[in-house]
């Protein structure tokens, strides 16, 4: 192990104690990508220029990482937030694209209502069905005791063939070349918090998703509840926290993040429903979860972080035709090397 | 002296910043039974476990036979002829007695289905030793005693002719020790050597010829029994650590003048019912009651039942017949946090896995079971400000080493977190107290300090249930004393002095005459 | 004779079907017997898939091919065993971090070698290779005697398996290894070399149920071509009680499933497809509920074993 590395010499102070591994992890990541990508013939340095410097050289470049910033936000505390119950929901993919369907089914039906109401509705109706979308697996888990790794993961599964359903046999757009639904309602669309470049009015919901949560769980009776059923279920039960219960309600709140994140790709983005519109958010989301380590107020930062990544990686695809794939296995090595972090500091007993 | 059987030089074992051995040496004879005695963290178990491959030293020799040797792994151990019965018995539960004992010495690809000639060598030893188990058996069907013989024979098998027990005698009744003496002597007398890990001087007194006294990883001194006397060994165990004349748990019960007065009842149990994990009856029909300002004492070997007995009474199992009040609430499965609410404070036996929550802060961990109630909760919030006060007060008062009430709990060493438990259980107003083995896996002067806090809380009026498995605790504390026996309670001695034997007979199931 | 020429044909359909079931749930079974459990199944599948069949592409041998996907599954096993048996780290977010990486990487190695083409390469895929004597059992011979390699492989696999966990010594050793690591340990088995073999070959054996998808079905490689049956096995595992006989007899279930959707769509019966599709993952779920229930999984499933790290006292 390289314990000589890390090992600190005196105090450090607690900040730079847990930002120092990151630092670590994201150099010794980017030096294995970049020899990979040297071997592979291409320019190292111009590559992690490009990865890196999208985002701030132009302001459409920054607006674009602002708005990827949101879908991976949400992603990756509708990983945490049940996480932090020591759940497991890897169905925020399918979540999304309840959510999706959800603020479409709204958003097209009521398509005549004004905006203050039917943006509230559009919304809401993601939020619901992202809930209840995970609210089965929860059951599940709370009548049966069956493991939601997997039931939220084939949940996934299922969303796919719903959302390919109602593009193509509920409202199809016979004019898009895609399984696609027609528009929702004008009113049901996000408004602009910037005009131009376009940022929508998405960025601050998630703040506020980001705010509540971390009140929620770092104050509240309930999110006691929460980190003491994550910590250790049979002492949290013996305790008298009904741990089935707060399970079941860590896995919905997650799933209703994860709605929320497919409602605003419809409601902010696309203005319709698409086959695919889930991108791999799924994939970001949770290795932006286990980078902050399950911890619900870094997940924002980190989730910036990556998304200077991915805008990055798409530049990198355009102008130097390195695959944009080469930077999830930046992002998985990261993962690694920060999980890493923990075992060197386990070793040193500290 | 010639040269030893076993000789452990200047060993050094660390973990993390924890020094659990200092330079500590070991020699072990042949033929004789050698008591390793301390109490809890003394490092008796941690050096036993170095000899037997399963720690790796920082520092230090071993010598067996006069050579120096390296053990890396038990199978070195095994291969020096050294075997060790751990306290947890390290067995495969759904495999045979025979699988069991077996195992790790068959050839790789030799079939399993015939295995007369394993069975016939264990019969062979089952019955030069006089331990008797049937081979067949399946190991998680056996009680805890069959068990103990099966982990002996499965050291047995390999021909060891040293042979390490660890604390053999904590699930035994009196008259099982007893015997477990005898057949140690048999195999004494058959040509092996026997360490003999305790942390009871009286069971050093009973059966063994030598005896070095551990204290704090170090050694104290090694002394032939024939030297030495019970006051001596005290003195070594605990060392300056406690004043042996005033401590409690050493000058014995000192019975009061006239019997005790005691309130009303606070814990009412009437033909209590409660099922087990396997779906049979744990608990199955228990009488009795704490009444306000007692400690009421329930003996049992460990599995029959007062685990369930417990949960049952703190509304974390159903109810399968028969009804309980605990501080005058009703006791239904579900009902735990109202009993908790009550005034009701509960030590679970397995502080680890039903208490400590490893992956909170230390302030998340004193609060659990308690973050519902006022003073903590204001509203839908909790008073955190409240909470770290109340914290750091508590980790001066119960001297737990921590960087404060926002350190991970699992950053905390075993005793620690021991302590934490106790300040919980301790620091808030309570009636009643229902406490399971609250000793184990103390060191001397915390078990001090927890019959001092027991002691002290009965003079306040608070009804204690006291289930435990050391029986010199319960016969110290307890103003009644009750033994549990599959489920049942056997009979209930209404005062002090307590007859030993008479509660042994009762924990091997026969009931007592009436008195 | 035409309902039951049919039957064979579903019959062996089914039996076609089976094969990545249950060699992804008998790796899946063999490092959780000694206790490591892996959910990297779906990625494993996916990198072994292209690795399969570019390996069969560029050598022009599906076994090749075969062998290359094994060596791929293989190393993500070793992967797997360095950083929990060794480094102890959780095995369940290693598991998830690998599935990521490693079905990021199916596609990359894709785009690096293929690119994108208008049409995709194409192997050969896998022929039948009928057994003497045993062809000429009436229904039998049909359904089980005149499949591809991989079949009888499968067959002989699950066998083979059974008889080493439950009739041999070897076998003991990695069960008392899943139940009770310490114990094994102090008794001389050797817990590290246990976990990382098992833990090694289910990898290789996931890889061959990956190579076996564009080998067996499509002859070429497409991103969802896995669709879920690396998650599916993990629940076949559990379904199949963590042995390798029942697991054989459980996958039947699956593959039974997946061949009902698939001739439904082709014959038509008035449902939409989508909810077709929906099918094996919905009866995976309804499976799992009595699943779940009567599957005794390992004592020490997931668990990582450290020899010594120490208790409360």
């Amino acid at each position: 192990m390289t314990t000589g590395v890390l090992s600190p010499t005196g105090r450090i102070r607690s900040w730079t104690r847990a930002v120092f591994p990151y630092v670590l992890a994201i150099l010794v990541a980017f030096a294995v990508a970049g020899a990979f990508i040297g071997s592979m013939g291409f320019n190292v340095l111009r590559a992690y220029e490009t990865i890196l410097f999208t985002s701030f050289r132009t302001p459409y470049g920054f607006i674009q990482t602002l708005t990827k910033f949101v879908p991976l936000t949400l992603q990756a505390l509708a990983f945490t937030v049940p996480l932090t119950a020591g759940k497991f929901n890897i169905g925020g993919e399918g979540q999304l694209i309840a959510g999706a369907i959800g603020a479409s089914v709204v958003g097209i039906l009521l398509a005549g209502l004004p905006g203050v109401l039917l943006l509230p509705l559009v919304l809401l109706g993601s939020v619901i069905a992202g809930a209840l979308w995970a609210a089965i697996p929860g059951w599940l888990l709370y009548r049966f005791r069956i493991s939601e790794v997997l039931t939220t993961v084939l949940m996934n599964f299922i969303s796919f063939s719903l959302i390919n359903y109602v593009a193509t046999e509920m409202w199809p757009d016979p004019a898009a070349g895609h399984p696609t639904t027609v528009p929702i309602g004008k009113g049901g669309m996000l408004p602009n918090i910037i005009a131009r470049p376009p940022l929508h009015m998405g960025f601050l919901l998630t703040i506020l998703a980001v705010a509540f949560v971390y009140i929620y769980t770092t104050r509240s009776v309930g999110g006691y509840e929460l980190v003491a059923t994550g910590a250790n279920p049979r002492a949290a039960h013996v305790y008298g926290i009904d741990v089935r219960k707060l399970s079941v309600l860590a896995l919905v709140l997650g799933g209703a993040l994860g709605g929320l994140s497919g409602g605003i790709e419809v409601a902010g983005v696309h203005h319709r429903l698409i086959e695919g519109l889930q991108s791999n958010y799924l994939a970001l989301g949770i290795l932006t979860g286990l980078i902050a380590k399950g911890n619900n107020l870094a997940v924002p930062f980190v989730a910036f972080f990556i998304a200077i990544l991915e805008v990055g990686a798409s530049a990198l695809q355009r102008t130097m035709m390195i695959p944009g794939e080469m930077v999830i296995i930046v992002e998985a090595l990261i993962v690694l090397f920060v999980l890493l972090s923990d075992v060197v500091k386990v070793g040193e007993g500290a | 002296m010639g040269t030893h059987l076993v000789s452990m030089q200047g060993i050094r074992k660390t973990f993390g910043d924890v020094v659990a051995l200092d330079n500590v040496d070991f020699h072990l004879e042949k033929g004789e039974i050698h008591g390793l005695l301390g109490g809890n963290g003394a490092g008796k178990t941690t050096l036993m476990n170095v000899l037997y491959g399963l720690y790796q030293p920082d520092a230090g020799k071993i010598y067996i036979r006069g050579q120096e040797v390296r053990i890396r792994s038990p199978r070195d151990a095994l291969a020096h002829g050294i075997g060790m019965v751990h306290q947890h018995f390290l067995q495969v539960p759904p495999f045979t007695v025979v699988e069991n004992i077996v195992l790790g010495t068959l050839p790789k690809l030799r079939a399993t289905t015939h295995l007369e000639e394993e069975i016939g060598k264990i019969r062979a030893l089952a019955e030069r030793f006089g331990l008797e188990v049937d081979p067949l058996a399946r190991v998680e069907d056996l009680p805890v005693g069959v068990r103990q013989r099966v982990e002996i024979l499965k050291v047995l098998y390999r021909g060891v002719d040293i042979l390490i027990l660890d604390e053999p005698t904590t699930n035994l009744t009196p008259q099982e020790v007893d015997a477990l003496f005898q057949s140690l002597r048999f195999m004494v007398d058959q040509g092996l050597s026997v360490v003999f890990i305790t942390h009871k001087i009286r069971e050093v007194m009973a059966v063994c010829d030598r005896v070095t006294v551990l204290r704090d990883g170090r050694n104290v001194f090694t002394v032939s029994l024939k030297e030495t006397d019970e006051e001596t060994l005290v003195r070594g165990m605990v060392g300056e650590q406690l004043d042996v004349a005033t401590s409690f748990l050493f000058s014995g019960r000192r019975e009061e003048a006239r019997p005790r007065s005691f309130g009303p009842p606070r814990v009412e149990v009437e033909d209590f019912a409660v099922m087990g994990d396997d779906g049979t009856l744990a608990v199955d029909g228990c009488t009795f009651h704490v009444r306000a300002g007692e400690i009421f004492g329930l003996a049992g070997v460990a599995g029959n039942g007062q685990r369930e007995l417990a949960e049952g009474l703190m509304g974390l199992r159903a109810v399968a017949r028969g009804r309980a009040h605990v501080n005058g609430i009703p006791v239904q499965e579900g009902a735990t946090r109202e009993i908790l609410n009550s005034g009701v404070a509960y030590i679970p036996e397995d502080r680890l896995e039903d208490g400590f929550l490893p992956r909170a802060s230390v302030a998340h961990n004193l609060i659990l079971g308690y973050h519902t109630r006022p003073p903590y909760r204001k509203g839908w919030f909790l008073d955190w400000r409240l909470v770290f006060q109340t914290a750091w007060d508590l980790i001066r008062e119960y001297n737990i080493r921590t960087r404060g009430p926002h350190d991970i709990a699992a950053n905390l060493s075993g005793g620690n977190i021991q302590r934490l438990m106790l300040a919980r259980a301790f620091a808030h107003p309570m009636k009643v107290l229902i406490a399971h083995n609250p000793t184990r896996g103390l060191d001397i002067p915390s078990m001090e300090f927890v019959y001092r806090k027991l002691l002290e809380q009965r003079a306040q009026g608070v009804a204690i249930l006291l289930i435990s498995e050391d029986l010199d605790e319960l016969l110290l504390l307890s103003d009644r004393l009750g033994a549990m026996y599959e489920g049942r309670i056997l009979g209930i001695l209404e005062h002090p002095p307590f007859d030993k034997y008479v509660i042994g007979r009762m924990m091997a199931g026969i009931p007592a005459e009436t008195r | 004779m035409h309902v039951s020429q049919q039957i064979i044909t579903l019959a062996r359909l089914v039996i076609l079907t089976l094969v990545p079931y249950v060699l992804a749930a008998q790796g899946t079974m063999l490092g959780g017997r000694a206790g490591v459990f892996s959910v990297a199944q779906e990625g494993i599948m996916l990198v072994s898939a292209v690795v399969g069949f570019l390996g069969a592409y560029y050598t022009g041998s599906l076994f090749y091919g075969a062998l290359l996907a094994m060596l791929a599954g293989g190393l993500v096993g070793l992967a797997f065993a360095y950083f929990t048996t060794t480094l102890k780290m959780d095995q369940f977010v290693i598991g998830l971090a690998l599935f990521f990486a490693t079905a990021g990487l199916s596609t990359l190695i894709y785009k690096i070698a293929i690119g994108v083409t208008l049409k995709p390469p194409l192997i050969p895929t896998l022929q039948d290779i009928p057994i003497p004597l045993l062809e000429r059992i009436p229904f039998l011979g049909d359904i089980l005697f005149r499949q591809n390699v991989f079949v009888y492989f499968t067959i002989f696999l699950s066998v083979g398996l059974w008889y080493l966990l439950y009739r041999t010594g070897l076998g003991l050793e990695i069960r008392s290894v899943g139940e009770n690591p310490l114990a094994a340990d102090s008794l001389g088995v050797n817990v590290t070399l246990v976990r990382y073999a098992t833990t090694i070959v289910g990898g290789m054996l996931m890889g061959l149920a990956g190579a076996y998808l564009p080998m067996a079905y499509t002859g070429t490689f497409t991103e969802d071509i896995v669709r879920g049956r690396g998650w599916l096995s993990i629940a076949l595992t559990y379904f199949g009680g963590w042995a390798p006989h029942t697991i054989f007899l459980a996958a039947l279930f699956f593959a039974g499933v997946e061949v009902f959707a698939f001739r439904a769509q082709v014959t038509g019966i008035g449902i939409p497809y989508q909810f077709l599709l929906m099918l094996p993952y919905i009866a995976t779920i309804l499976v799992m509920i009595p699943g779940f229930r009567w599957a005794r999984e390992p004592a020490f499933l997931g668990k990582n074993y450290d020899r010594e790290k120490r208790g409360i006292s």
